[in-house]
């Protein structure tokens, strides 16, 4: 097949202003999003809810290591019919729509307009302004089922699988500058949506139940079930043992 | 400037160049029709060199390594500092009843009263 | 008072920082992601094809490796956990970033 050969023009006029303007939207993205996100506020009752349950957590897990006493002490500050902390608090059940909520709405629609909108805004524009350009050949051979997502925009079909049109090229910039964002930004940027994502997972401690009448009951029930079963019972044999 | 942030600027420079040699290269080639085989030796010895002037820039410009080790880092926290534990403190203690500006609270009720 | 809870024959585990652990790992991250994109462009600058750019790639990712055991010194087991996690850790990642320079370099370079 023979060689094609583009005008350099189209270098200086499609292809690097397609990776500049990529990379430029990538970083005004990242700053549009540090200022339009909210820091999320949060409620006095339920961090103490979320301590609250730790605590339980723990005491069952860890129960073990206190005297019986002592076990049954902070059971029943946790459990007791009338005064214990599970059977006080009366918490409403809101299980709430993310919907309803308008925090939330707005928070989605935040995320929304930082990170879709910019893509379907500047693609649509690119393959708008660029339409129709070949503008380079990745240095490798491809097979024949690559041609849709190369050539984008360019439908010819005894052309080389290994020409990249313009569209197409937007699209490589796109998911081939995330981890140059990362270098350029730091780590945990809001350009590389992915990591959000593990972020808001992460945080335990921070991450209220969503329904804290529920949970209560499920901590309630562990903790009522839990039996007793001291550890250090022997322990002074164990140490001697050990040291003889 | 310190040698890395020299060497990182060299090499980009020397990179650059090389870049621009190439592509000079090429369009030489295509003008006076001759065939692409590979590019002249030099410009490849530049490349890479500047590659590796550019790495290793980079690398000392990364930041330090750690040491992993925990007993590493607190080997060097005095012991002060290692038994300050905020969540043992006290502000209640007995014993502030032998300070001299001391009033005693008349009973449980003051307590309850107080908020 | 110390109680030793181990048997002599047993090794005593060790306590890895987890902060420093990070810090490494993101030093490592970081270096790499560069080392992509330059030998990316360098590659591209060459104006090498096919295979022989992923072996360049290959080239490069060992080169890093081996500047990294000269900087980290002999005793390379304070810093990281294993030599060949440092070999491999983001390996299908940096090669993204590099085909993407790759392709860009070349194109600016030798196809017009």
């Amino acid at each position: 097949m023979a060689e094609l050969l583009l005008d350099p023009k189209i270098r200086l006029w499609v292809f690097l202003p397609i990776v500049v303007i990529t990379f430029l939207v990538g970083i005004v993205r990242h700053y549009v999003s540090i200022i339009l996100s909210s820091q999320k506020k949060i409620e006095l009752l339920q961090v103490q809810d979320s301590q609250v349950m730790i605590r339980a957590r723990l005491l069952r897990e860890n129960g073990k290591y206190l005297p019986r006493q002592s076990f049954a002490m902070r059971r029943h500050w946790f459990n007791n019919e009338d005064t214990g902390y599970f059977k006080v608090q009366k918490r409403t059940s809101n299980a709430q729509n993310p919907m309803t909520d308008p925090g939330m709405m707005t928070d989605m629609l935040k995320g929304n307009v930082t990170n879709v909108l910019p893509m379907i805004v500047i693609g649509g524009w690119i393959n708008w302004m660029f339409s129709g350009f070949l503008t380079t050949k990745v240095p490798f051979p491809l097979t024949l089922r690559f041609k849709p997502m190369l050539q984008r925009g360019v439908e010819l079909a005894y052309l080389d699988a290994s020409w990249v049109s313009s569209a197409s090229w937007y699209f490589l910039n796109v998911f081939g500058l995330r981890t140059i964002y990362a270098l350029v930004l730091g780590e945990n940027n809001a350009a590389d949506q992915s990591k959000m994502m593990q972020e808001q997972m992460s945080g335990a401690a921070m991450a209220m139940p969503p329904d804290p009448k529920a949970a209560f009951k499920a901590q309630w029930e562990a903790l009522e079930i839990t039996e007793h079963r001291w550890a250090l019972a022997n322990v002074e044999n164990d140490l001697l043992i050990k040291n003889d | 400037m310190s040698f890395p942030k020299v060497l990182l600027t060299v090499g980009f420079i020397s990179l650059f160049h090389s870049a621009f040699s190439a592509a000079q290269h090429r369009s030489y080639l295509r003008i006076t029709s001759q065939e692409f085989t590979t590019l002249p030796l030099d410009i490849v010895i530049q490349a890479v060199g500047s590659l590796f002037a550019v790495m290793w820039g980079v690398m000392c410009i990364a930041g330090n390594l750690r040491e992993i080790q925990a007993a590493a880092e607190l080997n060097n926290i005095a012991w002060e500092t290692q038994m300050n534990v905020p969540s043992f403190y006290m502000f209640n203690h007995r014993l502030r009843a032998m300070e001299s500006s001391y009033i005693p609270t008349s009973g449980k009720g003051d307590l309850e009263n107080l908020e | 008072m110390s109680v030793p809870l181990k048997k002599e024959n047993v090794p005593e585990p060790i306590a890895y920082s987890e902060a420093a652990l990070r810090n490494n790992a993101n030093v490592l991250e970081y270096c790499r992601t560069s080392m992509s994109a330059l030998s990316g462009s360098t590659a591209g600058v060459l104006g090498l094809t096919a295979l022989n750019g992923f072996a360049f790639y290959m080239f490069s990712v060992v080169i890093l490796w081996v500047m990294f055991m000269i900087k980290a010194g002999p005793n390379w087991q304070k810093y990281y956990v294993s030599r060949q996690s440092l070999l491999t850790h983001g390996f299908l990642g940096g090669l993204c970033t590099y085909v993407l320079f790759w392709t860009f370099i070349y194109g600016m370079v030798h196809v017009y």
